[in-house]
């Protein structure tokens, strides 16, 4: 029997979203959430501060006021479409590249300057209390994430998990370990791979051969959707079917988001070793912030006015969250033994007390 | 291209004020990316990078005014420096590893190998672990030994710790050992020709002043640090005094000058002083050569020390009658023992023989 | 009171656990319908359900980072990993995540999870299934490292565990599985955590050591007394943190200290007790501290296995060598 006449057991397929072109015309029917101009133009606003703290902290780095950084350049449409779908009591797990999403959740400009900048004080977080922080072993939140869904899940209460990973971290096995326990235990989880098609040098033509990453999920049983990631749109209408999907107990979902990683991957890297400026240059027409702008100029809600006022609003706030930063003094050396359980062992005190008097380095 | 000017906006605008900049000095940016939005009377816009490179400079700040063809942007010239890293910073090149000097001898003192628990139990016994002879493996000293040493110690009578005259005879005496190279040659004055009643120790001070003259290398001092020898003309003679408190050697002046009444009443004088402990210090100080009488209790040959800068110091044993050969014939003779030790470093052999025989030879004269 | 074995003790302790608070959730392989490969959980499916003992896939690093990830929402997860060979995969989630939690949040979050699993040679096993690493772990600050060596042991030490706010991992040796015999009271009482056990007194030599080895241990104890030689027996069962102060003061006592592990020789965590020992005991010792361990070699397959392992004679010798020291 030829291999064509084989019975087909399963077939699977992978849908894509997205409304707006790289130059902000609409190419298919709105969805409601795009209906009322003021609910875009809170993501244009949070899109915006995002990207004026980026480059702010892009700037601290480079005087010497902040550590190794990861820029967030060109993908603020996925960050701040997915934290807007979410709800306080769901839970995000995130990556190290997704500002966006910790600021609309309410964590502070200086704690994510504080945490860049070598304190830990910065993962204490004024966002939920139950957000996880910067995760950097690449893909290792995966497992965490389905840990906290089945918690929810235990628990009866109708939570989410949100789990952002990159396309790198599909490549690990811990995401797939974590998606197929999520698929066996329909958990309340939504994976987002913000694929910005690099992983430091590594092109995503070497990171899989699959033709999507929202395929993934399929081996794991459950659906993966693409969408344009610098639509913050789509993303968000995408995040809101997943969350819905999951939180009423029918499993989990992937969302795969297309973008590009217009910065270097950290500010101690030069992408122009490893990729070519007229790749970047292209990928420049896309992003996502001047999309949106067109969309919205394009509808008369938004104007010179509004981009000045709002331009200005973000530099005074992100001014103030870098004073804040700068002017908080480091803990006293001897904290470093707090938090390391939940009452310090008689074995380790001598250590304490040595480096609190001073007698250590 | 290095400068970027800002370019023509259209319109005929001629300036345009800066609204905000997207990217700070020390980026790398590529052709199209946004640079600065600046506005004009119709909008703000945003102005794209002309091409790919790294932005040494920015002219102007948020607010300020920049005409149409003024600098916006100054381009780094050459490639980008490899920060060699994607985290953190790895710093500039460190200096060569420096191989440290060879740690000079003797370095820190090292006492000898005691384990820890023997050596504290030594320390709360009072026991010096110098003085106790080890059993253990390797000549280790174990826990019995130091305990061993303790017990004996007791029934030796509590220590006392050196005091004065006999403190200060341990540190001169170890001083000397320490550096003098001592020799040692023995004689026997045969003193039967002696009237009775002579005085030993005049008769014995007068023979050294006259193998003086004939040894006058033995009447002299050694400065080693310096490699320089002092021949004295005069004879100080150092006499060994043993005393209730300890030895000490004041010293008889100018020998061979005086008469043998006036060194009498001076060594009289002189032990008289030694036994109230009156001696003042000058009187104890430039020997050039010392005498000890210790025949006067007991004892034939020594060997003595000789404390620097002296070189030579005669030893008298006790008198006693001893079988001789005299005239050929056995014969029951009054012998004095003699010792002379010298300090080879600066005397030889010859030297000290010589000087012997010429004590002897004195001493054997009847008067 | 009930006489039972090691294994049939946890059982027990984990039972009284999840009955007592409904936070505690099993999870592992096997560990449901078949009641786990040594019957450690067995019985637990049936009366907890399924959302309470749950059969993963084979994942050790999905087991161990579920267990981050209930625990920082606040459910106290025993995981099992099935031997200790597999659960280096767990490396990661313990090193980079459980024992920092608390620390990189500032205790916005904690992790009070258990990862349990058999340790150690002498069931006669195939290859990896042997494994006595614990020095690896002792080595991370943040984690808690605890190893019975009794049913009494196993029961009040996993409560404590469990437990416990920080993460613990918990080896269980193996072949004291069905070996181990003794009374234990289901009572629910805990036994602390961080504190060393003298299971016998001596004055002239200290034995201290962990795990299955203390059958050992104890055997060359008696073997010593019948020369008069009176061997004092620690168990550490905290490895980390470990009970310095008893150590300590056991030394001070006798003056000679023998360390025996069944783990490899090098970087062994005997040589962390011989270095605290050296550091703060100096003046007690009158011999030097000696290690009684498994070689530097793989741990050899069964036909050669009793010539790895630390024997009572191999014990009782070290222990005589260093009474006869000085």
């Amino acid at each position: 029997m030829a291999d064509a006449d084989l019975p087909v057991v399963a077939r699977f397929e992978v849908r894509r979203r997205a409304y707006l072109s790289a130059d902000g015309r609409t190419i298919a029917p709105l969805p409601e959430l795009a209906a009322d101009p003021a609910a875009l133009i809170a993501l244009y606003r949070a899109m915006v501060l995002t990207r004026t703290f980026d480059l702010k902290a892009v700037s601290l780095q480079r005087t010497g006021r902040l550590g190794t950084y990861a820029v967030s350049l060109g993908q603020e449409a996925v960050s701040v479409g997915v934290a807007s779908a979410m709800r306080q009591e769901d839970a995000l797990l995130p990556s190290y590249r997704d500002n966006g999403t910790l600021l609309w959740r309410g964590v502070r400009m200086e704690e994510i300057l504080l945490y860049w900048g070598g304190d830990e004080r910065g993962n204490r977080s004024s966002g939920p209390a139950h957000d996880f922080p910067f995760c950097v072993p690449v893909g290792s939140q995966a497992p965490h994430a389905a840990g906290v869904a089945y918690a929810f899940k235990y628990r009866r209460e109708p939570r989410v998990a949100v789990c952002l990973l990159g396309d790198g971290a599909t490549s690990k096995g811990d995401v797939y370990e974590a998606m197929n326990f999520a698929g066996v235990h329909a958990l309340p989880l939504v994976f987002v791979v913000n694929n910005n098609q690099w992983a430091i040098s590594v092109p995503l033509k070497l990171q899989t051969a699959a033709r999507t990453l929202a395929q993934k999920a399929i081996a794991a049983g459950f659906t993966g959707e693409q969408v344009d990631g610098n639509d913050v749109i789509a993303v968000r209408a995408a995040m809101d079917e997943a969350m819905a999907h999951a939180r009423a107990g029918k499993g989990p979902r992937l969302v795969e988001a297309v973008t590009y990683r217009l910065g270097d991957h950290t500010t101690a890297d030069d992408a122009a070793r490893y990729r070519p400026p007229e790749e970047v240059k292209a990928h420049w027409k896309e992003e996502p912030i001047a999309r949106l702008r067109s969309h919205l100029v394009a509808r008369k809600a938004w104007g010179k006015a509004e981009e000045e006022e709002l331009a200005a609003d973000c530099q005074a706030r992100v001014e103030a969250a870098v004073e804040r930063y700068l002017a908080t003094p480091p803990r006293a050396p001897e904290t470093m033994f707090d938090h390391l359980y939940a009452d310090l062992p008689a074995a380790y005190a001598g250590q304490r007390a040595e480096v609190a008097g001073g007698s250590h380095g | 291209m290095r400068q970027f000017l800002l370019p023509d906006l259209g319109e005929g605008l001629e300036e345009a004020e800066i609204v905000a900049w997207h990217v700070t000095e020390g980026d790398h940016v590529v052709a199209d990316q946004p640079l600065v939005s600046v506005e004009t009377d119709k909008a703000v816009v945003e102005v794209p990078s002309p091409q790919s490179g790294r932005i040494a400079r920015l002219f102007g700040a948020k607010g300020d005014i920049v005409k149409v063809g003024a600098p916006l942007v100054e381009f780094a010239e050459g490639p980008q420096a490899d920060t060699g890293t994607v985290v953190g910073d790895l710093g500039e090149r460190e200096e060569k590893e420096r191989h440290a000097p060879p740690a000079p001898e003797p370095g820190l003192a090292r006492p000898r190998g005691v384990l820890p628990a023997v050596r504290a139990l030594a320390r709360k016994l009072e026991v010096d672990l110098a003085l106790v002879h080890g059993t253990g493996p390797d000549g280790t000293i174990t826990r019995a030994d130091v305990e061993r040493a303790a017990r004996s110690l007791t029934e030796a009578g509590p220590a006392e710790a050196l005091r004065g005259m006999r403190r200060a005879m341990a540190q001169r005496m170890t001083a000397a050992h320490a550096e003098v190279v001592p020799a040692t040659v023995t004689e026997e004055a045969d003193i039967g020709a002696w009237a009775q009643g002579e005085d030993v120790t005049i008769r014995l001070v007068r023979a050294i002043a006259a193998a003086c003259k004939a040894g006058p290398s033995l009447n002299a001092w050694y400065n080693a640090a310096a490699g320089e020898r002092r021949l004295v003309a005069r004879v100080d003679i150092g006499i060994a005094v043993d005393t209730e408190g300890g030895l000490i050697v004041p010293v008889l002046r100018n020998v061979a000058e005086r008469e043998a009444r006036d060194l009498r009443a001076g060594l009289d004088r002189m032990r008289a002083d030694a036994a109230a402990r009156s001696i003042p210090p000058e009187e104890l100080r430039g020997a050039t050569i010392t005498l000890s009488n210790f025949g006067m209790i007991g004892g034939r040959f020594a060997n003595l020390v000789i404390v620097p800068p002296q070189v030579a110091i005669v030893g008298a044993g006790r008198i006693a009658p001893r079988v001789v050969a005299h005239e050929g014939a056995p014969a029951v003779r009054r012998v004095l023992p003699l010792s002379l030790t010298f300090d080879h470093r600066v005397v030889t052999g010859g030297e000290a023989a010589r000087f012997l025989m010429a004590l002897k030879a004195d001493l054997e004269r009847p008067a | 009171m009930a006489e039972v074995t090691l294994v049939e003790a946890i059982n027990l302790a984990l039972a009284r656990a999840m009955q007592e608070d409904e936070r505690v959730v099993v999870l592992g392989e096997d560990v449901g319908a078949d009641g786990g490969v040594f019957r450690a959980t067995a019985g637990l499916l049936q009366r907890f359900g399924p959302e309470r003992v749950v059969d993963t896939p084979l994942a050790e690093l999905l087991i161990s980072g579920l267990c981050v990830g209930m625990a920082a929402q606040g459910l106290r997860p025993v995981g099992e990993i099935q031997f200790m060979g597999f659960l280096y995969p767990c490396i990661d989630q313990l090193v980079n995540h459980a024992s920092r939690l608390r620390n990189r949040t500032q205790g916005r979050l904690t992790c009070p999870m258990v990862l349990r699993t058999p340790c150690g040679a002498g069931i006669r096993a195939p290859e990896h299934h042997s494994e006595h690493t614990e020095a690896m772990l002792a080595h991370i600050p943040g984690l808690r490292v605890v190893i019975p060596s009794s049913p009494e042991r196993a029961y009040g030490l996993l409560l404590a565990a469990i437990r416990d706010p920080d993460p613990v991992v918990f080896l269980e040796p193996t072949r004291l599985y069905r070996s181990a015999k003794g009374e234990v009271d289901d009572d629910g009482q805990a036994l602390p955590l961080d504190v060393a056990f003298v299971l016998r007194e001596g004055r002239d030599v200290t034995l201290v050591a962990w795990g299955a080895i203390l059958k050992e241990t104890l055997a060359a104890a008696e073997e010593l007394a019948a020369d008069g030689i009176g061997a004092e027996v620690i168990d550490l069962a905290t490895l980390k943190p470990y009970d310095e102060a008893t150590v300590l003061a056991s030394v001070a006592k006798t003056g000679r200290c023998v360390i025996v592990h069944e783990a490899a020789r090098t970087a062994g965590f005997g040589a962390e007790i011989a270095a605290t020992i050296a550091e703060r005991g100096l003046t007690s010792l009158l011999a030097p501290v000696v290690r009684v361990t498994g070689y530097d070699t793989i741990i050899p397959l069964p036909r050669l296995e009793q010539h790895y392992m630390p024997s009572p004679a191999r014990i009782a010798a070290a222990a005589r060598r260093v009474c006869e020291f000085a």
